[in-house]
């Protein structure tokens, strides 16, 4: 761009003076937008593909009177089966998650740069927290089958490892936002390392590791019942057998208690948190001081340590409330653990024989082989799983935008809407969808386009909440800038809101799209096609060759998709 | 230079509880914050480091116990050659000099007595978490220094529970449970109103008489520095400009010479800053 002196005075008229050069667009930009066009086409092109057209859907759902007179009336099994199937899926989702808080813990010290050792272990620390991400429950347990055999040990190694992706990407993160000022001040008293990490940085992160267990226990809940299609025990075995053979009575029941099941944990979840963070006078802890009042006695000279009767000066916290509290839940926690791990029976585990089995049985998924059947078979299977993440979340946007715009306060024509569309989006978020999706693999039959509608309802749980959170973050004086010159309500919502609000929505939508593509995979499983299908179907032949095939496939895909985000977050932000 | 006055008569170096720094000069990148400096600190007595913020005054009381090593020059902390101390030599001088600092460094969710306990880790073996993670005995001391500091009955509040006095008072006490020799002090009471500040100064110099500590404290205000310090070392822009005995200090000569000390560049005062900012943890 060249600079002309003197300027020629601003003229309001148009034409005179030539307009300055367009500024050229960022390449990066362009690429962004076509990778954004193109999945919408695929989008378009998958929904077209695998029959997601209204006129299909309809057509299908006509069924559901039919499926009512299949499932009516419901088939509980009996209390006692009912109540041992649940605390085996409870208490191998209890270890897991403990696993993967145990294992992440260390694992997000050495990746976080406050507390790392070095740049190695900082590197390799961040490359097993991300393979972990990649890897699909499923898939891990498929592998550990061939090393451990039957049992509950594989769901919950399985569960675990996968869970370490998450939770130690967001311990990492935890640690590197803490105050770094009481680490310094123990390194300056002399203490190493692990002392100070262990006396000031864990602490500190102490709330953290307990939201994110809780967290991921619920996602693990969820997920459990899908590991019952490869043989882990609990409610999902037993599920999957009842679908397998056809018994809707029985399936549709068990999908029920899985249901509630998650609802109740949700809750208590809820109240776990509250208590974490509130640490207000009333509720539980405010009862107990009430009781504890009456021993609690409290030191009264400031310069002498307060002294026990037998004349030992006191250095333990009186049983007030909130140590009743803390002892409590620390004492449950750990009895509930061990009750796990013994209806888990995980003491019988052989552990020696795992690891003497470890290279020989690696070695029996070595070379990836699709026994000519690749191109035939295993190739379409995995467009037909990419074709359902995509149209999956193109159905997920067009239903999660409206949503979530509604929920958003700043959008909604009243305060009530907002609130009643943000009681949707709970509610909605309460539902698992791997439940969703067998339920309605019951009502319109196995297939693509159940998994699809079922993901794309899911995605008004989570896309919309984060639409309606990030059009809340909006600048509102744009939005009052673009109505006082004369917009109608949908000009400002166009021009001002959605524009706004632009690049949070992409990254969301990268993150839907991210979410949707795994659980399409797992989705197969249950019987919606694509490679899951394949994936159960070599299971069950051991066919390790072929497993290791579509292990690496549906890698890839993740690993591409993943990118494909990461590279679309840095260019817009 | 105008007003720069150096009328203490340093001791013989290499004494009992000596810290000296010889020559030292740090810089970050190119960045001087300390110049070719040379003191040797009282021993057992309260050695006040004066200037504003980014004069040097932090770098300097690092380098006493290894938190930043020079880039040139000797540091020697109780006979330890800090300049050249591997890691485990730093740790073992550690134990024996206690710090503080502006912003306290407690744990804030962690039991005020459970931050004292902390002070003892240089001379416990292994990492710790959780209160009864400690001997029975380092709780009975870190109670006995609670209550030296006149916090007995906070023992069991959570730290983030007390005002910013009481909080820097838990962070004497942590560094009383080593039983050091030397005590520094980072701006012990920036963050404090006067009264609080008053009270804590008072605990600094009653308990380094008590303890016979070497104490090494810097400060920016020259009323508090008149009136708690032994000696004053004025510092401005990573070079001293003033070493005076305290007694020998009028507060109106103080204020002149604060003056000189503290004329100090706008530009110079930035970019001393930055290098402090841009200081790696050591």
């Amino acid at each position: 761009m060249t600079l002309t002196a003197p300027a020629p005075a601003p003229r309001s008229t148009a034409g005179r003076t030539e307009l300055p050069p367009r500024p050229a667009p960022n390449p990066h930009t362009i690429v962004v937008w076509v990778i954004m066009l193109g999945l919408l086409a695929g989008g378009v092109w998958s929904m077209i593909d695998l029959g997601v057209t209204p006129e299909k859907v309809f057509g299908q759902f006509a069924n559901a009177g039919d499926f009512l007179s299949r499932t009516l009336p419901l088939d509980f099994p009996e209390f006692g089966e009912l109540m041992s199937m649940t605390v085996e899926t409870l208490a191998i989702v209890l270890l897991a998650t403990a696993f993967s808080v145990f294992v992440s813990l260390p694992l997000a010290v050495l990746a976080a740069a406050n507390t790392t050792t070095g740049p190695f272990a900082r590197f390799s620390s961040r490359v097993i927290i991300m393979f972990c991400r990649a890897v699909p429950d499923i898939v891990f347990a498929v592998i550990l089958f061939r090393l451990f055999g039957l049992g509950a040990l594989v769901g919950i190694l399985a569960m675990g490892l996968s869970s370490i992706g998450m939770v130690g990407k967001l311990y990492a993160d935890a640690i590197e936002e803490i105050d770094k000022g009481p680490s310094e001040a123990i390194q300056a008293a002399g203490g190493g390392r692990w002392q100070w990490i262990l006396s000031t940085v864990i602490p500190q992160i102490m709330p953290q590791i307990i939201a994110t267990g809780l967290h991921r226990f619920d996602i693990n809940l969820r997920a459990s019942v899908i590991l019952g299609y490869v043989g882990v025990g609990g409610i999902g075995y037993y599920l999957a057998g009842a679908l397998n053979t056809m018994q809707w009575q029985r399936g549709m029941a068990l999908a029920l208690v899985v249901l509630v099941l998650c609802i109740v944990v949700e809750l208590i979840a809820g109240v776990i948190r509250m208590a974490i963070m509130g640490r207000g006078k009333g509720g539980f802890i405010g009862l107990l001081n009430s009781i504890s009042d009456g021993w609690v006695t409290r030191p009264v000279d400031t310069h002498s340590p307060q002294r026990l009767g037998s004349g030992r000066v006191r250095v333990s916290p009186p049983w007030d409330g909130a140590r009743i509290a803390r002892t409590l839940s620390i004492g449950t926690l750990l009895v509930l653990i061990a009750l796990a791990v013994l209806v888990t029976d995980l003491t019988q585990a052989n552990f020696g024989r795992a690891v003497e089995n470890f290279f020989p049985t690696m070695g029996q998924f070595f070379p990836p082989s699709g026994g000519g059947n690749y191109w035939d078979f295993f190739w379409p299977s995995v467009v037909e799983t990419v074709q359902m993440g995509l149209a999956a979340t193109l159905l997920g946007v067009v239903l999660a935008i409206p949503v979530g715009s509604l929920a958003a306060r700043n959008v909604a024509p009243s305060a009530a809407v907002a609130t009643g569309f943000r009681v949707f989006i709970v509610v909605v978020r309460g539902i698992p969808e791997l439940i969703l999706a067998i339920i309605l693999l019951v009502i319109v039959g196995f297939g693509p386009v159940p998994g699809v509608l079922a993901l794309g309802f899911g995605a008004i749980g989570l896309l919309s909440k984060l639409v309606a959170d990030s059009i809340e973050e909006t600048d509102v004086r744009v939005q009052d800038a673009v109505r006082a010159g004369g917009a109608n309500r949908a000009q400002v919502y166009f021009a001002a809101t959605l524009r706004q609000t632009a690049p949070a929505m992409i990254a969301h939508v990268m993150y839907q799209l991210d979410v949707n593509i795994r659980a399409s995979t797992l989705l197969g499983i249950v019987g919606a096609g694509g490679v899951g299908y394949w994936l159960l179907q070599a299971h069950r032949l051991q066919q390790f060759d072929v497993l290791a095939l579509l292990i690496i496939n549906i890698l890839v895909v993740v690993l591409i998709v993943e990118g494909l985000a990461l590279y679309m977050r840095k260019v817009i932000r | 230079m105008a007003q720069t006055t150096f009328d203490y008569q340093a001791p013989a170096s290499g004494g009992e509880q000596s810290i000296s720094l010889r020559q030292v000069t740090k810089r970050f990148g190119d960045l001087t914050a300390l110049k070719d400096i040379n003191i040797d600190f009282v021993p057992r007595k309260i050695n006040v480091l004066l200037g504003l913020s980014g004069s040097g005054k932090s770098t300097l009381l690092r380098h006493i116990n290894g938190l930043q090593l020079p880039t040139e020059g000797e540091v020697i902390t109780l006979g330890t050659e800090v300049h050249r101390a591997g890691q485990k030599k730093l740790r073992h001088l550690r134990r024996d000099v206690g710090m503080i600092f502006q912003h306290f460094h407690l744990v804030e969710s962690m039991s005020v007595l459970e931050n004292v306990c902390t002070g003892k880790l240089g001379s416990l073996r292994g990492p710790r978490l959780g209160l009864f993670s400690y001997p029975r005995a380092v709780r009975e001391q870190a109670m006995e220094q609670l209550a030296r500091v006149g916090l007995a009955d906070k023992a069991f509040n959570r730290a983030d529970a007390l005002s910013g006095g009481q909080m820097q008072r838990v962070a004497i006490a942590r560094a009383l449970i080593q039983e050091p020799q030397v005590l520094l002090a980072d701006e012990p009471v920036a963050a404090l109103d006067p009264v609080s500040s008053a009270t804590v100064m008072d605990l600094i110099s009653r308990i380094a008489k008590e303890d016979n500590l070497t104490v090494v404290c810097s400060l920016h205000q020259v009323e508090l520095a008149l009136e708690f310090s032994d000696r004053i070392i004025g510092l401005r822009g990573g070079e001293v400009v003033l070493d005076r005995d305290s007694r020998t200090l009028s507060l109106d000569e103080a204020h002149t010479i604060y003056s000189a000390v503290a004329k100090v560049g706008e530009n110079e005062l930035e970019q001393e800053a930055s290098a402090l900012a841009a200081a790696p943890q050591a």
